[in-house]
């Protein structure tokens, strides 16, 4: 399953890519995984951009969903993923670090791992570009693949669907075939 | 009376006056101790504590005479605040043990036992439970167990800490006790002596009329204790809804930070008391009483439930440098709403959750982070306005009553459809320039260097709500391809003719 390659317990994911390359569908569809078999799922979303409409419907389970709004400040935001990757209990915590994220300090990034080693917890950080350098078991890019409009005549009458190409950038003891994978979303 | 069946427990703190005090400031118990009332020079001793008792200071002494009896005798003011918070404070620890008591008078507790034997054991055991509970909120016991609550009372004042008369034989157990170990009032004690009273024995000898008739009511009651009787009935005493812990000042405070010492003293008190009687507070009210006479109180509500001094007291300090008190405090009150405290098993085949305490600690830590507004979980608002949502307290446990469900989504092959797209959201929305033709979006422009030709437009799906009402709201919403690959929620405002935009697909 590709959400047991992409989430690791103890191990840092992450999932860079461009504005609509798909990188928000896939941290929708880990946070389903989590919520729909029981789990926790913590967000920390620095620029507050989570959408919880599109979550539901994308069948996640919103009352298993703690949702920390950073409102832009990144260095609370870095200081709440540290406290939930401490707690014990969360399936996953995932971190928003929004579009134009400065990369973490080495002892940050490598205090984060130790912090999910210990806890067990899967974290996956989602951002434009790579932060987390070297502490990252995964990191996975998304890129936009094609965009799918549905309508006759000249004029769409509404989007269809994306297709998103996730391209392994590095893998440390990770289970991927380093194949690119193909994933379609319907709007 | 004695009907062999019953049994009651006596639970008593001596000195009360001073233990009070002594758990508001436990450094005190090394030393002599004297609680004083009035003002100098006609300052007097109320209560004295087991170390100024040994050096000869005793209630009703003047405070000048007390010090030449015990140089080192430590004087505190007299603070009903603090023995109300230890009388309460030593009910809700003998309720721990038995559901069933009685607030006979301050640091004075009548339990009873029927049934608890099959709970705890044999009396002993019972009576040892109900020091370890008193003791866990800072106050010092000896128990009685008898088969009335006279003969336990007398059990609790005299021979080991933990006293136990056996059944049917408290009389005679009675019997043996010299009345100098009893506190009686002055002239009571001078007519026992001219009568030639040695022991409760003697006193229950004589005829209880003939008693009465010389000595009233007061000897009546000495009489029954002699003989181990209860003549009124045992008054249950029911907890209050809330819980109140309280602290007098001997000198005024004007800070913040000074302050938060004595809170969290206070804090730790009720928080070892909310242990005893497995609680944790939900919403706790801080109440300061100020020098100019009034009172300031703030009240603080928790995001998750919390039995833990250390988070309340900072979410307290925030909360007061907010809103600092208008004047020096000389007295601090906290009163907590209570909800019980969950034990939660969890089920074999479901994933773990975090723990309530670890949970509890970790959401008043992100509170104090990023502000209690931020933090929650979503909840959807039966709405058609686009992104109406609201943020209530998270719960781990909230869910667990649902099954879980099978996950079938994620399990992707290269053409399968992993799920609907998602949206990030741009709050506030972005307000843009829109070039249309044909009345569709054709160029979009702002201020921040945005200028694209629209690729593709899909729309507009026309939304409105609440025309009935002052905040109405109608959109028109597009979906719109720049060049560079991404794809945008468009929004025209046609109330205000204004285009937004409102989200992007990702």
């Amino acid at each position: 399953m590709l959400i047991d390659r992409l989430l690791r317990q103890g191990a840092i994911t992450e999932l860079v890519g461009p504005l609509s390359s798909g990188r928000t569908s896939v941290l929708t569809l880990c946070l389903r995984a989590a919520t729909r078999r029981g789990a926790c799922a913590a967000l920390v979303d620095v620029d507050h951009t989570f959408d919880p409409g599109s979550a539901a419907a994308a069948g996640v389970d919103l009352r298993r969903v703690l949702w920390v709004r950073g409102e832009g400040r990144r260095h609370d935001a870095l200081k709440a993923v540290d406290l939930l990757a401490r707690c014990p209990g969360f399936a996953l915590v995932a971190l928003d670090v929004g579009e134009s994220a400065p990369r973490l300090p080495l002892d940050a990034a490598f205090r984060l791992r130790q912090a999910a080693r210990r806890s067990g917890v899967a974290l996956l950080v989602l951002g434009a570009r790579r932060v987390v350098g070297g502490a990252a078991a995964l990191s996975v890019r998304t890129r936009h693949d094609r965009l799918a409009w549905v309508g006759s005549g000249p004029v769409p009458h509404r989007l269809a669907g994306m297709r998103t190409g996730l391209h392994v950038v590095r893998k440390q003891g990770a289970p991927w075939s380093g194949k690119a994978e193909r994933l379609w979303w319907t709007a | 009376m004695v009907d062999g069946l019953s049994r009651l427990a006596c639970v008593r703190v001596e000195c009360f006056a001073a233990a009070a005090v002594e758990r508001c400031e436990p450094g005190l118990r090394e030393q002599p101790l004297a609680v004083v009332t009035g003002a100098p020079p006609v300052t007097r001793v109320v209560e004295a504590n087991a170390g100024a008792r040994a050096a000869g200071v005793r209630p009703g002494l003047a405070e000048a005479e007390a010090l030449v009896r015990c140089p080192t005798l430590v004087r505190r003011p007299a603070s009903p605040e603090a023995e109300t918070a230890a009388r309460h404070a030593l009910l809700e620890a003998c309720l721990a043990v038995s559901p069933r008591l009685e607030d006979a008078a301050p640091g004075l507790v009548h339990a009873d036992l029927a049934g608890l034997e099959r709970l705890f054991g044999d009396d002993t055991e019972i009576g040892r439970r109900f020091r370890r509970h008193a003791r866990a909120v800072g106050l010092e016991a000896r128990v009685g167990i008898a088969g009335t609550r006279a003969a336990a009372g007398v059990a609790a004042r005299v021979g080991p800490p933990v006293h136990v008369l056996a059944p049917g034989g408290e009389r005679a157990a009675l019997a043996t006790v010299a009345l100098g170990a009893l506190e009686w009032r002055a002239e009571l004690a001078a007519t026992f002596a001219r009568w030639g009273l040695a022991t409760l024995g003697d006193l229950g000898a004589l005829p209880r009329h003939g008693v009465g008739a010389r000595l009233g009511p007061a000897g009546l009651a000495a009489h029954d204790l002699a003989v181990g009787v209860d003549r009124t009935p045992f008054r249950v005493w029911t907890p209050p809804p809330f819980w109140e812990e309280a602290q007098g000042l001997d000198w005024e405070i004007d800070t913040v930070p000074a302050l938060v010492p004595v809170l969290e003293r206070v804090l730790a008190r009720l928080c070892a008391r909310l242990a005893v009687a497995h609680l944790l507070i939900e919403v706790l009210e801080v109440r300061f009483a100020l020098v100019s006479g009034g009172h300031h109180a703030r009240s603080v509500a928790l995001a998750a439930p919390l039995g833990e001094a250390g988070p309340i007291v900072a979410l307290l300090a925030l909360e007061i440098e907010a809103s600092p008190p208008p004047a020096a405090v000389t007295g601090v009150a906290v009163s907590a709403r209570v909800v019980p405290r969950q034990a939660v098993p969890g089920g074999l085949w479901r994933p773990p959750v975090p723990a309530p305490r670890d949970l509890a600690t970790v959401l008043t830590r992100l509170t104090l982070l990023v502000g209690g507004a931020n933090v929650g979980t979503p909840v959807l608002v039966d709405s058609h306005r686009p992104d109406d949502y609201t943020l209530a307290p998270f719960d781990g446990h909230a869910a667990e009553d649902d099954a879980p469900s099978a996950e079938r989504g994620g399990e992707t092959t290269a053409s399968a459809v992993a799920g609907p797209l998602a949206l990030r959201r741009l709050r506030p929305p972005r307000p843009v320039q829109v070039d249309t033709h044909d009345g569709r979006p054709a160029r979009v422009r702002d201020a921040s260097g945005l200028d694209a030709v629209i690729e593709t437009a899909a729309g507009p799906w026309r939304l409105s709500g609440r025309w009935w009402d002052t905040p109405a709201w109608a959109h028109d919403e597009w979906d719109i391809a720049l060049p560079d690959h991404t794809v945008w929620r468009l929004s025209h405002d046609r109330l205000n003719n204004q285009w937004l935009l409102t989200a992007l697909y990702d």
